[in-house]
């Protein structure tokens, strides 16, 4: 409780600064951000759309740590989820289209789950680091993503490197036409709750755990370390190809070379700035989108707008290295 | 002439007072032992001396000349070192260029080893010692490997020489041949520091004997003037505590009950991490309420006969229990790195032992409130201090880490109980108290593999030893008078 005060206070602070630093009037700023972010309808529906990829690939980096699995790849596998989507899209839109949006979510979650697990499998069994191949295979679901825009999935005009546009029908709801606000909240909302329950009333989140903190004393009580890591890569991957299929089904109903904005990337200091707990990652996740929202508002008036996201996040994950070097446990009883 | 003297010196940590006040003289030509329990200073003190801990108040004078206190390096260049518990060796480096590195002058100088260990292996010459220079010092078995780490301490001058419980690593003929280096350095006119845990030990080999418990100086004698009771009572202040009593009628074995559920083990073999044989053969019994003690010297395949037994090594061979199939529950040999994971709380590293209890799970789910009863019945049980459940474990004593450990292995009530080195590192108190809960555990029909360097656990516990060396079991130790 009193760490998650110091984060909220410290990322305040930090925005303060930062704006400061920057030269920008840090009332006007903050005055810009807020209303940017929570100001009318509009802003409210911003930080949220943003807020939503941000919390499930959050999540999906919380798990994988959580387990010592330090999956970099969130990116790849946001954009594997959102590509999965697609593919069966294109295969169900004509023949079920009722089917379609939950067949794109499943497709999406599954996509992002065997590329995660792909990358898990290679450290377990090959003894690649996860570290590494999860940051090479961002770059090969890049480039699966655009060679499969400009082949098997370009809209049939076959003009533009995207694929066709999904029908209303299919895509999530919007709760009002004016703003981007689509059904796909729930489904983070949903995995919050999913995930905090995984973590902390299940036996596979408690072994995931375990394995995470100490691999070796899972393996004296007999338990299947490699199991457990592969399966949070699984779930991690699942959760952050299922952001993938979300924004596919919740913005534009396209996909194309630009479909991930670092959603993976920027997923990693919200899920260290959430303490890799899923409702801290709720938090981080709103702070972030509002971040995000409120920035853009500030970009029509001041430089810094569109930056100002990854210079807080700095900013705010160096504050917590700092913080935890200095609140190691203390002992009880002091040994000789 | 005293060769070093402590006056007054004094240290705390935060709140602890390490060391209150201490004073001892330590005389050319004679072997000092220090003993006391964990926690009684023993560590500090020796780091005060190193200059590895820099006292608050207090002085130690060398021949009358204060000793730069803090200063590790001018302290080695004064004539007093120290061999370390945990070796200080470079495993890639031959002997020969570890023994160099302590002489190195500066960056831009000559590099030659052979030349900057000469006098190291002539030493090592004159104790009697066959070491090659030029063997890999990695490859080198425990007791060889401390050999070089005591030519490194003794290389220049020494007038005082440090040994930080340097039989904790050794197997018994070792311990022998190390107390008499330590006569024998001694006798060449040095002062020897020995911290020690084993009693049996410093009544060997020492001639005058300090006892610190909490920080404190609570006896100082000759050792002609003593006697093992005498020293335990000065460690612990009261009476030690009935050690636990040895099985009936000592080392023999239980009446013959054919009908008892038995571990039957034959031509049991398993390669070590390094894909080495460790296991070479195996073939034992051991039955319900019986402990079967494995002694020998450590890296003999005990850890691996262990974690065959607890089903956490693939093995060749047969290992059958009968009837039916065991719980098993295992006391890993480091609780430190295969025992607890440090920073999880204690409800959490106990957790561990409830996933298979029906009652405290429901199928894929944990039944947390159930858990938390459960876990707290545990720690009041085994009296495990703890301010709650939720203290991240890294931050309890030894003696009550290893606690969360024993409990969480006897709650299953373990049909076969593996334990390794089980009171390791542990004061007389917390020993006794796992020695209880093992024999306690053999009484309630456990069949128990107790697998121990130390010849007193086994003695006071096991109902019969098997020896362990290279992967096979041999009669007895070569040399162990035990």
């Amino acid at each position: 409780m009193k760490r998650a005060l110091v984060t909220v206070a410290g990322l305040l602070l930090a925005l303060v600064l930062t704006l400061a630093v920057f030269g920008v009037d840090v009332r006007q700023g903050l005055s810009l951000i807020a209303e940017g972010a929570f100001g009318d309808k509009f802003g409210v529906a911003r930080t949220l759309v943003r807020a939503t990829p941000l919390v499930l690939c959050g999540l999906g980096m919380a798990i994988a740590w959580r387990a010592g699995m330090y999956n970099i790849g969130g990116e790849g596998q946001y954009v594997l989820g959102g590509l999965a989507g697609a593919w069966v899209a294109k295969a169900l839109v004509g023949p079920a289209p009722g089917l379609a949006n939950p067949a794109v979510l499943i497709a999406a979650a599954l996509g992002g789950a065997l590329f995660a697990g792909l990358a898990g499998w290679l450290q377990v069994r090959r003894g690649v680091q996860v570290v590494i191949s999860t940051i090479l295979l961002n770059f090969t679901a890049l480039q699966a993503l655009s060679w499969a825009v400009r082949g098997p999935l370009q809209e049939p005009k076959g003009q533009l490197p995207l694929t066709e546009r999904l029908p209303d029908t299919v895509m999530f709801q919007r709760f009002d036409p004016q703003t981007d606000l689509h059904a796909g909240v729930f489904v983070a909302v949903a995995a919050v709750v999913l995930t905090a329950l995984l973590l902390w009333a299940t036996k596979a989140g408690y072994l995931l755990r375990l394995v995470g903190q100490n691999p070796r004393v899972a393996r004296a009580n007999r338990v299947d370390v490699g199991r457990a890591q592969i399966g949070a890569m699984l779930v991690s991957g699942g959760l952050c190809g299922l952001a993938g299929g979300v924004d596919y089904l919740g913005l534009i109903g396209q996909v194309g070379d630009g479909f991930s904005q670092n959603w993976g990337f920027l997923a990693i200091p919200v899920a260290l700035l959430g303490g890799l707990d899923p409702l801290g990652v709720l938090a981080s996740g709103l702070y972030f989108g509002a971040l995000m929202a409120g920035g853009e508002g500030l970009a029509r008036f001041n430089q810094l707008g569109p930056t100002l996201v990854y210079v807080i996040q700095a900013v705010a994950v160096l504050g917590l290295v700092a913080l935890n070097a200095r609140s190691r446990p203390k002992p009880v009883v002091d040994d000789d | 002439m005293a060769s070093l003297s402590v006056r007054s010196v004094s240290k705390r940590y935060g709140p602890v007072r390490a060391l209150t006040d201490v004073s001892l003289e330590i005389r050319p030509g004679r072997v000092h032992a220090i003993v006391g329990e964990n926690g009684a200073g023993k560590s500090t003190l020796v780091g005060v001396l190193a200059g590895f801990v820099t006292p608050d108040s207090g002085t130690v004078e060398l021949d009358g000349r204060a000793l730069p206190l803090g200063q590790p390096v001018a302290i080695r260049e004064a004539g007093v070192d120290m061999v370390h518990q945990h070796f200080m060796l470079v495993p890639a480096f031959t002997v020969e260029e570890n023994l160099a590195l302590v002489r190195l002058g500066g960056l831009g100088g000559r590099l030659d080893a052979p030349e900057l260990a000469r006098e190291a292996v002539e030493t090592a010459a004159r104790l009697g010692w066959s070491i090659d220079p030029k063997a890999p010092t990695g490859g080198l078995p425990v007791g060889s490997q401390q050999r070089v780490e005591i030519l490194k301490a003794l290389a220049g001058d020494k007038r005082v020489v440090i040994f930080d419980e340097p039989s904790a690593v050794l197997a018994p003929d070792e311990v022998e041949d190390l107390l008499k280096v330590l006569r024998r350095l001694a006798d060449e006119g040095k002062a020897v520091v020995l911290i020690a845990h084993k009693l049996s030990e410093v009544l060997a080999v020492a001639d005058e004997v300090t006892v610190l418990r909490h920080g404190r100086v609570a006896l100082s004698t000759e050792r002609a003037q003593t006697d093992a009771e005498a020293l335990a009572t000065a460690m612990v202040g009261d009476s030690p505590g009935q050690r636990h009593a040895p099985p009936a009628s000592g080392a023999t074995t239980l009446p013959d009950r054919a009908d008892r559920p038995s571990l039957t083990v034959s031509g049991l073999c398993a390669k070590g991490d390094r894909g080495n044989t460790a296991l070479d053969g195996l073939d034992f019994t051991v039955r319900a309420g019986e402990v079967l003690g494995v002694g020998g010297v450590d890296g003999n395949g005990q850890v691996e006969l262990a974690e065959v037994l607890a089903g956490v090594r693939p093995f060749t061979g047969r290992a059958d229990w009968t009837p039916g199939r065991p719980r098993v529950g295992y006391i890993p040999q480091d609780r430190q790195s295969d025992g607890l994971a440090l920073s999880m709380s204690v409800f959490d590293n106990a957790l561990i032992a409830g996933l298979d209890d029906p009652s405290l799970t429901r199928g894929p789910f944990l039944r947390l409130g159930a858990l938390r009863a459960w876990a707290q019945g545990l720690v009041d049980r085994f009296q495990v201090k703890t301010p709650n459940l939720a203290q991240p474990v890294g931050g309890l004593s030894g003696g009550n880490q290893q606690k969360v450990v024993v409990a969480r292995t006897l709650a299953t009530r373990p049909d076969l109980l593996v334990a390794v080195n089980p009171t390791r590192g542990l004061d007389l108190k917390a020993s006794a108290f796992v020695h209880d809960q093992i024999a306690a555990a053999a009484e309630a029909g456990a069949a128990v593999v107790l697998v121990s360097t130390d010849m007193d656990e086994l003695a006071a516990l096991a109902h019969r030893t098997v020896y362990l060396s290279r992967g096979r079991f041999v009669d007895r130790l070569v040399g162990a008078d035990a």
